[in-house]
Parts: C-alpha cells; sequence; structure tokens
C-alpha cells in the first residue's frame, strides 16, 4: 500500500463501475479530496453520484481503478482494517437506513456505539445533535414514526455522530426546507471547521451558490468542474499531474 | 465495559423484539430439560434404591465340612483376592443350628431328636456396598462356586438381574432423553437465531456499513443464546421440582417412597444441568451465527 500525504482524504483514479446489464455508473473518474475539504457533487438523477458516494465507503467495489480514503486503498482493506475505517467515515444515506423500530435516540446512538464511546458521550452527543437539529423531542419516538423530513435529519445526526474524518451526504437536504436545509449546512459547516472532509452530493444548487466551495458534476457517470464546461474535472487534472 | 454495555443493550433490545420466537424455543428447551432431568432423576433414584439394597445384600456360601482355622484363613484370602468386601463371616454348623433356632421362636420343638449339626457350616460374604459390585455379584457368585469343598452359593439372584436390567434400562433412557436435549437445544437455538438474523438483516447490513467489529455483531446472539439456555434450564428444571413435590406430598407414607427415600438432585448435579444446557445454547447460536453471517 502506498502511504499517501496526510492532507489528501480521497483519492480515485481511473474509477470505472458498471452495474449489470451494461449500465456505465462511473467511466475512468479520476478526484482528489484533501482533509478539510467540502466538496459537492452534482448532476442529473443517474449521473453516478450515489455510486462514488458508495464506493468510498466500500459499500461497492470499483470493476476497474483505485479508491483511496485516509491513504488506505479499499481493495486492500478487509476485516478490521475495514471495521476501523468505516467508523471514521459518516455517510447519510438517501434512504436513510434508519431502523424504524428503534427509538432516534437509539438509530443515532449505534454509529457511536459500534466505535464503543462511553454511554455518557452517546447520551450528550444525541441530545446535543437533536438539539441542532431542532428534534429534541423525538428523542425516543420510534423512527419509523417520522415524517421523511425528520427521517432525514436523522440520518445525518447519525453520519455525524462519531466526528467522523470523512462525511459523505447523499442529497442530505432533498426533502428538508429552507429553514431546516440551513440547520443542516450550518452543522456540516461547524464540522468542516473541526477539520472534517466533507462530500455532498446534491440537486440542490442553492447549497453551492456562494462559491465557496469546489463544485464537480457528473455527466453520465464522468465528471465535470461545471465553472469550467471544457474541462473533464479532476480527470484532466491528474492528466496534466502525469505529464508534467 | 463499554464494549460489554453495547454487547448487554443490543442483546437486551434484541430479546424486546423478537420476544414471540424467543418464547417458542425458551418452552421448547425448557421441555427437553424436563424430559431429560425426569429420567436422570428417576435413574439416580434407582441408583440409590440400589446402594440400599445393596447394603442388605450376602452371598451364602454352604461348604462340605467345618473348615479348619488354616482353611479359613486360606478362604478368607482366596475371596479378598477376587474382590474388596465388606465382611466374611464363618458359620459353623453349630452357629447356624443355634440361628435356626431362635428364627422358630415358640415352634423350636419341631427341631426335637434332630442332630445339631445337621444344617452345613457356610461363609457369609458381604460385598462393598455399592451399585457396582451388586453388578459384579453374579462373577463374585460364579468364582466362589469354584472354591474347593463349596456346596452351593445363594444370593437373591433373580432380584438382581432384574433390578440390573432395569437400571440398564433407566441408562439408555437417560442417554437417548440426553441425545434430545443435545439436538433439540442446539436445533431450536440455531433455528431461532436464523430466524432473529433473517429479520434483522436491514440493521446488521447498516452495522456492518458503520464499520461494526465481528465482536459487537456476533456477541448479541451469542448472549441471546447462552441467556436462553440458562431461563430455558431453569424452568425446566423448576418445573421438575414442582412435579417431584407433588409426587413426594401425594405419595407420603407410601410403602415404596418409605422403602426408598425420593429424592431430587443434590446442587452440583443442578448446576451441571444448568451449565450444560447454557453451554449448549451457546454454542448453537455461535455456530449459526458463523455459518449464515460467515464471520
Amino acid at each position: 500500500m502506498t502511504a499517501k500525504s496526510p492532507e489528501i482524504m480521497v483519492d480515485l483514479i481511473k474509477v470505472s463501475k458498471t452495474y449489470p446489464p451494461r449500465v456505465h455508473a462511473l467511466v475512468d473518474v479520476s478526484l482528489t479530496v484533501h482533509a478539510g475539504e467540502m466538496l459537492f457533487l452534482t448532476g442529473m438523477s443517474g449521473a453516478g453520484k450515489t455510486t462514488l458516494l458508495r464506493l468510498l465507503c466500500r459499500g461497492e467495489t470499483p470493476d476497474k481503478g483505485l479508491v483511496e480514503v485516509a491513504g488506505q486503498d479499499l481493495d486492500r482493506l478487509s476485516g478490521s482494517g475495514l471495521q476501523q475505517l468505516r467508523r471514521r467515515i459518516g455517510m447519510a444515506y438517501q434512504d436513510f437506513k434508519l431502523l424504524p423500530r428503534h427509538t432516534v435516540a437509539e438509530n443515532i446512538a449505534l454509529a457511536m456505539e459500534v466505535a464503543y464511546r462511553k454511554r455518557s458521550f452517546i447520551r450528550k452527543r444525541t441530545r446535543e445533535l437533536l438539539e441542532k437539529l431542532r428534534l429534541a423531542d423525538k428523542y425516543a419516538t420510534p423512527a419509523g414514526e417520522l415524517s421523511r423530513g425528520e427521517q432525514q435529519r436523522i440520518s445525518i445526526a447519525r453520519a455525524l455522530a462519531n466526528m467522523p474524518d470523512l462525511v459523505l451526504a447523499d442529497e442530505p437536504t432533498g426533502n428538508l426546507d429552507r429553514e431546516t436545509t440551513a440547520l443542516v449546512m450550518d452543522l456540516f459547516r461547524e464540522h468542516e471547521e473541526r477539520g472534517a472532509t466533507i462530500i455532498i452530493a446534491t440537486h440542490d444548487r442553492e447549497l453551492f451558490s456562494d462559491g465557496s466551495h469546489r463544485v464537480i458534476e457528473l455527466t453520465a457517470g464522468q465528471l465535470r468542474s461545471p465553472e469550467e464546461p471544457g474541462r473533464t474535472g479532476e480527470q484532466s487534472l491528474h492528466n496534466e499531474e502525469a505529464s508534467q | 465495559m463499554n464494549f460489554l454495555r453495547a454487547i448487554v443493550g443490543q442483546t437486551l433490545r434484541n430479546l424486546r423484539q423478537t420476544w414471540s420466537s424467543q418464547l417458542v424455543t425458551l418452552l421448547t428447551i425448557s421441555l427437553s430439560v424436563l424430559i431429560f432431568s425426569f429420567f436422570f432423576l428417576v435413574y439416580i433414584n434407582v441408583l440409590n434404591a440400589g446402594r440400599q439394597l445393596g447394603d442388605n445384600l450376602r452371598l451364602i456360601v454352604y461348604l462340605d465340612e467345618e473348615p479348619s482355622k488354616p482353611l479359613q484363613e486360606e478362604y478368607r484370602q482366596k475371596i479378598l483376592k477376587f474382590d474388596r468386601v465388606e465382611k466374611i463371616e464363618f458359620v459353623s454348623s453349630q452357629q447356624a443350628y443355634e440361628r435356626f433356632r431362635k428364627q422358630l421362636g415358640h415352634d423350636q420343638d419341631v427341631l426335637e431328636g434332630m442332630p445339631r449339626d445337621f444344617l452345613p457350616p457356610s461363609i457369609e460374604v458381604y460385598p462393598i456396598r455399592s451399585l457396582s459390585s451388586l453388578t459384579r455379584i453374579k462373577r463374585f457368585s460364579d468364582y466362589l462356586q469354584t472354591l474347593p469343598g463349596v456346596l452351593k452359593v445363594q444370593y437373591g439372584r433373580e432380584w438382581i438381574d432384574r433390578f440390573y436390567s432395569f437400571v440398564k434400562l433407566m441408562r439408555v433412557v437417560v442417554i437417548l432423553s440426553g441425545m434430545l436435549l443435545i439436538l433439540t437445544t442446539t436445533f431450536m437455538v440455531a433455528h431461532t437465531i436464523r430466524l432473529t438474523l433473517c429479520s434483522r438483516e436491514r440493521e446488521l447490513e447498516l452495522l456492518r456499513l458503520l464499520g461494526a467489529s465481528n465482536h459487537y455483531i456476533r456477541a448479541p446472539f451469542f448472549l441471546e443464546g447462552a441467556l436462553q439456555g440458562l431461563a430455558g434450564s431453569v424452568c425446566g428444571l423448576v418445573a421438575l421440582y414442582v412435579f417431584f413435590d407433588w409426587i413426594r406430598l401425594r405419595f407420603a407414607g407410601s410403602a415404596m417412597l418409605n422403602l426408598f427415600p425420593f429424592t431430587f438432585f443434590p446442587v452440583p448435579v443442578i448446576l451441571a444441568i444448568v451449565a450444560a444446557s447454557t453451554l449448549l445454547c451457546a454454542s448453537g447460536s455461535f455456530s449459526s451465527t458463523r455459518r449464515i453471517l460467515r464471520l
């Protein structure tokens, strides 16, 4: 395994993923994300955003190419190495992946329990996140009884609960109103300031309209920077580096 | 400590959520333990009864003539060479006559005119008081029959043979019910765990994505199996004790219970049954989880 610079959190080199029969979700995608960076991943539905995020937490494996997170080649990781890395990643899924019969607190606590956090820490952190997301009154409510917007916030709270180094959020504001979206983005920014790397896959252009963060667009499985329409994003960046 | 808390929390949560299938498993385990321990209890009491009966057991070796002191010593040596015994007693013709006369009581006059040495001298051999000596008694008798000067060897042969057959039958029943216990507990626990795993497929997938260790995923199932075994064996033994107590009260004063004291398991046996059941269920759960989750 090649030891990477600590500043690089995510490194994808010529990564391709095809689903049967012949759906090319990602085609030769190369991308580098630095530690502490907040990156927006945009593109139409089916452009490959979710696949890219799933590759980063080894929810999927690429057909081709290299995926490195925190300097570790995910293809070579297994067993406790993979488990430890996953504890450093917080992912908010588009389909939330909540346990409907578990309470809100139990759902959030799960991410901290698997990391064997102290009970007092878990309780405190859960309450803190719920308060920030204005869901404190739902502490003991079964997740299945919440609205979709509330479930989405719980999914985000669980992703952030364990203070991860890498946060992956798949359409985190898809079911939220403007006010709640602002709360969620504040929470992401708070973690960015703490040094976490955050990758947000979203349709919502308002989230990155202030231009303060890098935006990458996926089109039919290929990367593109919307600000520079003629250039295929990180892919050409890597080609330039290679030719030097 | 955090690991333990997390595991116990997970286990309790799971027990709460799958209580109906847990209850069926608990009942099955309790019933298996009840069946096994019932037969085992009967077997243990039969063994005790055998030991008690063995206390009164003796072999009477009739001799053709009165043995001299050196011959008595020779007989003693030969008997001890075969097996250890509780006591060896030589009864002369004279002593046998006196015993018989006392036994006749008021009817002693029937002995009038009879010579005082008309009864043969004998050796009374009292084997060690244990069931094994009871089962070896036939071989002992055959051996004594081969000694020089022996006319006949007498003991309650028919009774011992029947008793021994019963003990053998009970032993087979106990082994079979023990196997039933092993099969039902491991199968039922494995089955329940499989059902639980299927119903919690989404949760287990999520735990993997969150980075849960194999121990974290597997330990609650292991603990769950152990708890089922523990609770099932305790319930089964309590049910057996209630049944045992009922029998003791219902048949109090009956000739059979007066003859042989009917006792419950001693504490070490109870602990051994509980431990074995707990271990069986835990291992059933462990292997099932390992196979299904491929951890």
